[in-house]
């Protein structure tokens, strides 16, 4: 049994120094790196600079009391997941139980024994472990946003209502483009065309929740909120452009292939959520909004202008961005005439 | 009352295996130097009337007391804890000599163990 889970690192926080050195002690001889603090408000101080894998916590202490330290935690991302051992008096089970409700993972009742020591740190420690691979996993598959969503809020299918800038992006003739060059060379193009679009996106704080082929769609103010949702979109839209342009440049010196975009953006309420099952699900956004922004991403070919936004974009601007009235046109699911507005380069 | 050992033989030599021949000095030491200073703050949280400061004293001596396996003594500082919890300290003058009292008989008892 013994060593069978690689070493921790340990904080051991109670203010009488024979259970602190017991419960380090026992957790030495195990191979696990300890440090101590006497108090909570310690703690919180170790804890702030330092990270670790499990804290074995005292409920009564001076200064801040293991209940105190628990609330602190369960409010603090970074914090809130590592694992929490309350250590107690057998009388003082009732203050487990509430303990257990704010979030510690398990108890041991002091005097604690070796075995059970033993035994209950490295299931947490085995938890612990379970839990940083699934982040891990998260934050490969996701983008940072939807794991910091999901950390904070936890996973669960369904929507709400949200007010963001929905966009939509892609090459313009792209099967021409795809049947004219090898396979290889596609898919270069396309990971580079990507590269560059997650960069221009990223950078003003959208996030592409889908992409499909040549297309992309990307949602500004959602799942983490923004006051500027659409002006962030729209000068990633441009800058979008302008990278493009130089990835031409750099194309046609090597004497290959030059792309050109069509981008669509509108504003207003989506729904966004969790879509899926829960075996398999991703963040997404819907309603007539986004398809507003799909329609007029599809206008760009007929209108020749490589941005067009809607009205509740155009208006919520600032003077920085220059933009032009197109004139109001009936797209393809809309019952109303659509005002339509091109972002003219900065 | 003194037909019962000051520390339970059997509570003591579990605690010595598990933690090791050397350690248990260290133990015992640290309890040593710490238990008179707990003993104090009870007194002086008994002159200020504080309830729950005297309860938290009486606790950590309880609990660490309990893990050298001196039980009598704990005991008697588990009793004390639960009048700062009662919010009832009068009366608990008495009971914090006894307590002082005893304390020198674990002491003694600790010290001649672990030199054993």
């Amino acid at each position: 049994m013994r060593n069978s889970t690689p070493p921790g690192r340990f904080l051991v926080v109670d203010d009488n120094k024979v259970n602190r050195l017991l419960l380090g002690r026992g957790l030495e001889l195990e191979g696990h790196l300890v440090e101590f603090a006497e108090n909570g408000r310690l703690a919180l101080d170790k804890l702030a600079g330092q990270s670790y894998d499990i804290i074995l916590l005292d409920i009564q202490m001076p200064e801040l009391d293991g209940y105190q330290v628990l609330e602190k935690l369960a409010g603090d991302l970074r914090l809130r997941d590592i694992p929490v051992i309350i250590t107690s008096a057998v009388e003082e089970l009732d203050s487990v139980v509430k303990c257990i409700e704010m979030g510690a993972e398990d108890y041991l009742v002091k005097p604690v024994k070796p075995v059970l020591l033993r035994a209950r740190i490295n299931a947490s420690l085995e938890k612990k472990r379970l839990r940083d691979q699934q982040r891990e996993l998260i934050s490969k598959f996701a983008t940072s946003e939807v794991a910091q969503d999901l950390e904070a809020s936890g996973f669960s299918l369904g929507g709400k209502y949200v007010e963001a800038t929905a966009m939509f992006a892609d090459i313009r003739g792209f099967t021409g483009i795809a049947e004219a060059q090898s396979p290889e060379d596609t898919i270069e193009l396309l990971n580079t065309y990507y590269t560059l679009m997650f960069d221009a996106i990223s950078g003003h704080a959208g996030v592409v929740n889908q992409i499909v082929g040549d297309g992309l769609m990307a949602i500004f103010g959602a799942p983490i909120a923004h006051a500027q949702h659409c002006e962030q979109a729209v000068r990633a839209a441009l800058e979008m452009i302008e990278l493009i342009g130089l990835f031409n440049i750099e194309q046609a010196s090597l004497e290959k292939v030059q792309i050109r975009i069509g981008i669509g953006i509108a504003s207003g309420q989506v729904i966004a959520g969790y879509t899926g099952t829960t075996r398999r699900a991703t963040y997404t956004c819907v309603g007539d909004t986004v398809n507003l922004a799909a329609r007029l991403e599809a206008h760009t070919k007929v209108i020749g202008q490589p941005i067009l936004i809607d009205k509740a974009t155009q208006q919520s601007l600032s003077q920085a961005i220059q933009t032009e009235a197109q004139g109001e046109y009936q797209l393809k699911g809309k019952s109303h005439l659509v005002e339509i507005f091109s972002v003219l380069p900065g | 009352m003194d037909s019962q050992p000051m520390i339970d033989p059997a509570a003591y030599s579990e605690l010595k295996a598990s933690m090791g021949d050397d350690f248990i000095g260290e133990i015992v030491a640290a309890y040593l130097e710490d238990t008179p200073r707990l003993l104090d703050e009870l007194r002086q949280r008994l002159i200020e009337q504080d309830a729950a400061g005297f309860s938290r004293a009486a606790h950590s001596i309880k609990s660490s007391s309990a893990a050298l396996g001196a039980l009598t003594f704990s005991a008697l500082a588990k009793e004390l804890e639960l009048l700062g919890k009662q919010g009832n300290l009068a009366g608990a003058a008495e009971k914090v000599k006894h307590l002082e009292y005893e304390y020198l008989r674990v002491a003694q008892s600790l010290q001649a163990l672990s030199h054993a």
